[in-house]
């Protein structure tokens, strides 16, 4: 063991904190070396030295004067708990719940419970809030779109207008009113020929009524589908002579449409109106520009077997 | 924490409810290796259940802490400011802040080593507020300042038979003072709280904040920086 090592301990020996390995190690160096049993006596001696500066005991006058003095500090003081208790502490929150297991239990239900019914609260609200109540319920819908959002000013209240899809039968006659304005929709609007031509077909069957023939004239005229055009004429036929807005839809169609098949058949159900003067100008012009050779020769015919006027 | 602290019969503190802390088992180290810490005696409320009650308020559990810890506390303030009015200072401060302050007590040191941090940190303060002011004052080698001479508080009443022997104590006594001042704030504490105040180093480290092994280093140190200044009275 080396002097320097017992030279830097000493002072631990002296007061008594050295390890039991260490202060015998250090005992059995200092039984063989004066030196360091020289440094141990200095150390001591000024060890004794240093308690010249005495440790005085607080007289009994002073520590009462101090309780007192603090005591009334006390009175006046404020414990920093108030405001801990106040506020949320995790720690001592954690520590609580290590020792209370059925608190915990408490707050998890507690937890549970809360989010359930704040889940509902907030979903039970967001429907009147969103949805106009005169309309139907828009959750057996999809929305297609909003039309408006409008909020009444000075409220809460908000007026939303928008659309949806829904699936739905109806039955009934051919004659009913709802059955009619729907086959109309159909007719004017259903992206579907297959159904625009059924709805066509069907509204043949009542072109009395004046909507039913606006709806049989528009799908003369706009609908792309040939077949449907054509089940427009065939609709239209008995109204040629009765009717000039069928009959001007169709010399419209007669010059304008971009199927023979349709136009053809537009030409015969002139016939009985070939004395219309509108009807004769068509006929004149067809018979001698139309670039269809049949229509060309059917228009001739129908002129030549128009009489004279003079 | 032991668990039947909390069956612990509080209220009056009477003589039903004075319970051996060391009967308990309690975590609590002890304290001092001086053994004489005012209050520490076997039939007392251990702290823990002390502390529990003041923390919910209850200032008479507090008044008790304070009455158990506070003569060393007042003994350690003395001895660091020389002054009994710095003292009291000290005391008033350090006990104040326990009270505002005890709802943080965690439990993870004894009450004995929360307090004491307190004070030492007061003291430290205290330490170096006067190292600055004795550091700007144009004559700051003037030992002559009675108010860090702590033999001159020395009650008249202590004054021996021997006149002689008395002066010589007062000079070596200035003279250790004088020594201990150039100290750095932190080798000066480790060396009251070990020499003066006879606490083991592990506490000492604990007090301080720090390992005790660091606390051996300091305390090697300050002996050292001590004998050179005090060199002609080994």
């Amino acid at each position: 063991m080396k002097c320097e090592w017992v030279h830097e301990n000493i002072v631990l020996f002296v007061y008594n904190e050295l390890a039991d390995d260490a202060r015998f190690e250090l005992e059995q160096h200092l039984a063989r070396c004066p030196e360091c049993t020289a440094e141990l006596k200095a150390v001591r001696k000024f060890h004794v030295a240093l308690s010249s500066l005495p440790v005085e005991e607080p007289s009994p006058n002073l520590v009462a004067a101090a309780r007192m003095r603090l005591q009334e500090a006390l009175e006046t003081a404020e414990q920093g708990g108030v405001w801990q208790r106040l506020t949320f502490d995790p720690w001592t929150w954690l520590r609580q719940m290590r020792f209370s297991p059925a608190l915990a239990a408490v707050l998890l239900i507690v937890g549970f419970a809360g989010g359930i019914g704040a889940t509902y609260s907030i979903f039970g609200n967001r429907g009147p809030v969103a949805v106009d109540t005169n309309s139907s319920a828009p959750s057996q819908a999809s929305i297609t779109g909003i039309r408006s959002v409008i909020q009444e000013p000075g409220s809460d209240k908000v007026t939303i207008k928008f659309d949806t899809t829904r699936t739905e039968d109806v039955e009934g006659s051919i004659n009913d009113q709802r059955i009619q304005q729907l086959l109309l929709f159909a007719a004017r609007n259903n992206y579907n020929s297959g159904v625009r031509m059924d709805s066509v077909d069907l509204l043949t069957q009542t072109p009395n009524d004046a909507h039913v023939r606006e709806a049989l004239i528009y799908a003369l005229r706009y609908d792309s589908n040939p077949g449907v055009r054509l089940k427009a004429l065939e609709g239209l036929s008995g109204y040629v002579k009765s009717d000039t807005r069928v009959r001007d839809a169709i010399l419209e169609a007669l010059m304008n449409d971009s199927n023979s098949g349709v136009r053809t058949q537009a030409l015969q159900l002139l016939r009985p109106v070939t004395a219309d003067s509108s009807v004769r100008n068509v006929l004149t012009q067809l018979s001698q520009n139309d670039k269809n050779q049949y229509i060309r020769s059917q228009a001739r015919n129908m002129l030549a077997q128009l009489p004279e006027i003079d | 924490m032991p668990a039947d602290a909390w069956v612990l019969p509080i209220g009056g503190y009477s003589s039903s409810g004075v319970v051996n802390r060391r009967a308990q088992g309690s975590n609590t180290p002890d304290p001092l290796d001086r053994g004489d810490m005012a209050g520490y005696t076997t039939g007392r409320i251990d702290d823990t259940t002390l502390v529990r009650e003041a923390q919910r308020g209850n200032r008479t559990a507090f008044e008790e802490l304070v009455r158990y810890y506070d003569q060393p506390v007042l003994r350690l303030a003395m001895h660091l400011t020389g002054s009994q009015t710095d003292a009291q200072d000290v005391y008033q401060e350090a006990f104040l802040k326990a009270y505002k302050s005890i709802g943080n007590f965690r439990f993870e040191c004894s009450f004995y080593t929360w307090i004491y941090r307190i004070v030492t940190n007061i003291c430290l303060d205290h330490i170096r507020k006067r190292n600055v002011r004795k550091e700007d004052a144009p004559v700051a080698t003037d030992q002559s300042g009675d108010e860090f001479d702590l033999l001159s508080q020395v009650p008249d009443g202590r004054a021996t038979a021997n006149p002689e022997r008395d002066l010589m104590a007062r000079e070596l006594g200035s003279r250790i003072n004088r020594a201990l001042e150039k100290l750095t704030p932190r080798e000066r504490m480790v060396f009251e709280l070990k020499h003066y105040q006879g606490l083991k180093l592990r506490t000492v480290g604990e007090i301080l904040h720090t390992t005790e092994e660091t606390a051996k280093n300091t305390l090697f140190r300050a002996t050292q920086k001590l004998r050179g200044a005090l060199a002609d009275m080994r």
